[in-house]
């Protein structure tokens, strides 16, 4: 297949162009970090080539075959991860060149799809680590010899062999997202997976029985035992370090660090093998990608149309849907709003992303920090787990309390339109919230009982903090969401076409969200000094000043309701242009 | 006369570019007013500002003779207007027949009338079959029906449609038009942007024409029709007659 020199320029021409529009849209502060960036990253290019050179040829001189499989196993998984990262940044994003775009131009399917997967290849992750490789290659070729020449076949069939797997696996992705529904569906499933993922290294070595952390400990003072200890030690390292060696030999993406193991040991055949086994796999993945764009292009998905899904009973005759339900005293525009919202907040797929993200990390944390010690958690401390998770359910919350009409895009066009009282849309917005804020709690809280065991009372407290918070939160949220709305692309919570300063506020109130929260840790504060010191008992205090707490919050967000629904009336049309801006 | 739509002065800039430059718009109660220009002249523009989307420079406005610089008069005006919008308003993850009853709700109609409306447009606009659907999937034209279905839901006496017909399949456009001649009939106004002269012209009792932020002509269709027809119109009042006398060269040889 042949491609056109001149076609393939001008795909790297464009790319380079969205690439520096995107950047300028952002203001000229956006260009000036995105040239550090870059620079930074020749930089980084640069030095890891020379690394590369002089850690082969001289740290790594004379270092053992598993040492330099090690090493060779950092710098790819590095790379994956990075790369990784790429991908799910890519695929939340509208500017992939797609065959859309590029079908009704001079060129056939399969010069655009070279085409395509070659421009591909232009990433920053690629740019960073494929230097780092060849100046390690190069430097090990000094240090062990001209054998490790072998490794740059076997580096360039790793670098083939991922980029060519990417493209069918995007390939598959973008089929998939045809339907738009499905498409945000794609885009959450793979972040979330991503984002698990990445939490798995965190599992396994502190909550897993058998993980490093658990492996590790104090050795005994009796000699008998402390042989003993040293000797389970030894066979659980090295039962590590087989395991180790097996996934470097049987799974393909570890082939190059196995393949240099191999080299430095003076074994040619399996690099040889390794390299090869890459370069076909690269083939196959790049062939299925082609046969896959193929398909898509005339329309052959071997997948069933997305039926339609039964969103609920609205055609029940007579049954009333979720948006026609009043709320007790609510007023109806408010009602109307906090059930519309919230319906449409539980169909996008970003908000259960950001909420499922959130739940995850957290638990997953809290395993980290108490799973161990859950046993030794004194009934001081306990208090402040089940107050902790209030402050944690609003922390995992901030994005979307924060930007209220971020998400509603063009839907804040009927909001404007609608004669509704602003401060009724206010109200209705932060109710929507509620039953999400209440779930996240819900299911934190629980865990926090597990494993901390707090007392009834600072549950019950907690529960009042919970109240107190999401009232005080709701009016911050208000102000914050009128005064610095931004806009969130569809099917992600990533914002876009952000300016500087707006940047500078966003993370400003999400540093300072703990300082918010403060006031939150006073009841259970105060109570733990008094049954401290003996003054009253813990619980009845903590249980008191939450009430004062409650009392105090709906005091502050009933002063603040009418007001912020004057700002919002004064700056709602600030805000459509902000969160209906088109991104391209 | 009663006046539906009053602008003095009205005029919005962005940055240096006036899109809207001194408008002066009469239209009275009960006409089918016909808003035109080239691309970029300012129509919707224009549009954004009576409903509230934009707000002017500089001039005023008066709408069902209310003043929008006033906000309690302005959403007290909102309750008796519908609007298309250009980029419509609606929201992703809602369907048919929940956008319409939050519209509906949001203008404080009883739940019964709320049903019955939303059953009856969805029906007119050929989307009761689509309800199980969120607008997120729908093609454009079906997106531009809801909306319009929207727009009709709360019974306005001052309708805004930019570009309504756009995209609009032949047979729900031709309901949608006898359904607008009903409303003005029972004296609804209607102030409607178009690039189909040809539907302008079937629809609309008065015709306003933009060119480069400014109202370049106003008059009633029968004086047009005494004239010539509204293309010859339109031509000479936004300058159109250049077009003919720009041709590509490569194209002559």
């Amino acid at each position: 297949m042949s491609v056109n020199w001149s076609q393939l320029q001008t795909l790297l021409w464009l790319r380079w162009r969205l690439t520096r529009n995107q950047w300028r849209r952002g203001g000229a502060v956006n260009v000036v970090i995105a040239i550090i960036a870059t620079v930074i990253g020749l930089g980084v290019a640069a030095a890891g080539f020379v690394g590369g050179v002089a850690g082969g040829a001289m740290a790594l001189g004379q270092a053992s075959p598993t040492t330099i499989m090690y090493v060779w196993d950092a710098l790819a998984g590095a790379f994956l991860f990075f790369w990784a990262t790429g991908i799910v940044a890519e695929i939340q994003r509208s500017e992939t060149i797609d065959l859309r775009r590029l079908m009704h131009l001079p060129v056939t399917l399969r010069e655009a799809f070279v085409l395509n997967y070659i421009v591909s290849h232009f990433r920053f992750s690629i740019l960073v680590v494929l230097p780092a490789m060849l100046g390690l290659a190069l430097g090990l070729i000094v240090g062990h010899g001209l054998v490790m020449a072998l490794l740059f076949p076997l580096v360039l069939g790793f670098f083939f062999m991922i980029t060519a797997w990417t493209y069918c696996l995007r390939g598959w992705l973008v089929a998939l997202m045809v339907n738009p529904r499905r498409r945000r569906a794609v885009v959450m499933g793979i972040t979330l997976a991503f984002v698990l993922l990445a939490q798995l290294p965190n599992l396994v070595f502190n909550v897993w029985p058998g993980g490093p952390r658990h492996v590790r400990g104090k050795v005994p003072a009796d000699r008998a035992a402390a042989e003993e200890f040293m000797a389970a030690t030894a066979r659980k390292n090295s039962a590590m370090k087989h395991s180790l060696e097996v996934a470097n030999m049987t799974v393909p993406p570890l082939w190059l660090p196995f393949g240099a193991g191999e080299l430095a040991a003076g074994r040619v055949w399996p690099a040889v093998w390794g390299a090869a086994g890459m370069w076909v796999l690269g083939a196959w993945g790049l062939r299925r990608a082609y046969r896959s764009t193929l398909r898509f292009y005339a329309g052959q998905t071997r997948r069933k149309p997305a039926a339609p899904r039964a969103v609920e009973a609205a055609a029940k005759p007579g049954g009333l849907i979720l948006l026609e339900r009043e709320l007790p005293a609510v007023p109806p525009a408010a009602a109307a709003l906090a059930l519309a919202n919230f319906r449409s907040l539980t169909r996008a797929p970003e908000v259960k992303l950001a909420l499922g993200t959130n739940v995850a990390i957290m638990l997953v944390m809290g395993l980290m920090a108490f799973w161990r010690t859950r046993a030794t958690i004194s009934a001081t401390v306990s208090p402040f787990a089940a107050t902790g998770v209030v402050v944690i359910t609003f922390f995992g919350l901030v994005q979307l309390l924060f930007n209220h009409f971020g998400l509603d895009r063009s839907g804040f066009r009927a909001l404007v339109l609608t004669p509704a009282s602003r401060s009724h849309i206010l109200l209705g917005k932060n109710l929507s919230f509620l039953p999400f804020a209440l779930g996240v709690f819900a299911v934190l809280e629980l865990a926090a009982v597990v494993l901390a065991r707090p007392p009834i009372a600072a549950i019950a407290a907690a529960c009042m903090q919970f109240a107190a918070c999401f009232l005080v939160i709701g009016a911050l949220g208000n102000c914050f969401s009128i005064i610095a709305p931004y806009r969130i692309s569809s099917g992600s919570l990533k914002p876009t076409k952000l300016k500087p300063l707006m940047t500078l506020i966003i993370v400003a109130s999400q540093m300072l969200f703990p300082l918010f929260m403060a006031p939150v840790f006073l009841p259970v504060g105060l109570g733990a000094l008094c049954a401290h010191f003996g003054w009253l008992p813990g619980g009845a205090v903590n249980l008191v000043l939450s009430l004062l707490l409650v009392a105090a919050s709906v005091a502050v967000y009933g002063f603040t309701l009418k007001p912020l629904g004057r700002l919002l009336e004064r700056r709602e049309q600030q805000i459509l242009q902000v969160v209906t801006q088109e991104v391209e | 006369m009663e006046l539906a739509i009053e602008t003095n002065g009205l005029t919005r800039c962005f940055g240096d570019v006036r899109a809207v430059d001194g408008l002066d718009l009469r239209v009275e109660t009960g006409r089918f007013y016909g808003f035109l220009g080239p691309n970029g002249a300012g129509k919707s523009t224009t549009i954004k500002m009576l409903t509230g989307l934009l707000a002017p420079t500089s001039g005023t406005m008066r709408v069902l003779g209310q003043n929008l610089a006033d906000a309690t008069r302005a959403r007290e005006v909102k309750q008796r207007v519908g609007v298309v919008p250009e980029d419509l308003a609606l929201f992703d993850n809602l369907t048919a027949r929940e956008y319409l009853t939050f519209i509906g709700r949001m203008y404080l109609l009883p739940l019964p009338t709320v049903r019955e409306r939303c059953g009856e447009l969805l029906a007119m606009m050929d989307l009761q079959n689509e309800e199980k659907k969120l607008t997120l999937e729908y093609s454009h034209g079906m997106k531009k029906k809801l909306a319009l279905a929207a727009a009709l839901l709360p019974n306005p006496d001052l309708l805004f449609l930019d570009e309504p017909f756009e995209g609009v399949d032949p047979v729900s456009s031709r309901v949608l038009r006898e359904t607008l001649h009903h409303c003005v009939k029972r004296g609804t106004t209607v102030f409607l942007t178009s690039h189909v002269l040809e539907i302008v012209e079937k629809l609309c009792t008065d015709v306003g024409i933009i060119a480069k932020g400014r109202l370049v002509s106003q008059m009633t269709m029968d004086d047009i029709r005494k004239t010539g027809s509204l293309e010859e119109r339109f031509l000479a009042a936004v300058g159109g007659g250049h077009a003919e006398a720009q041709k590509l060269s490569w194209l002559e040889e």
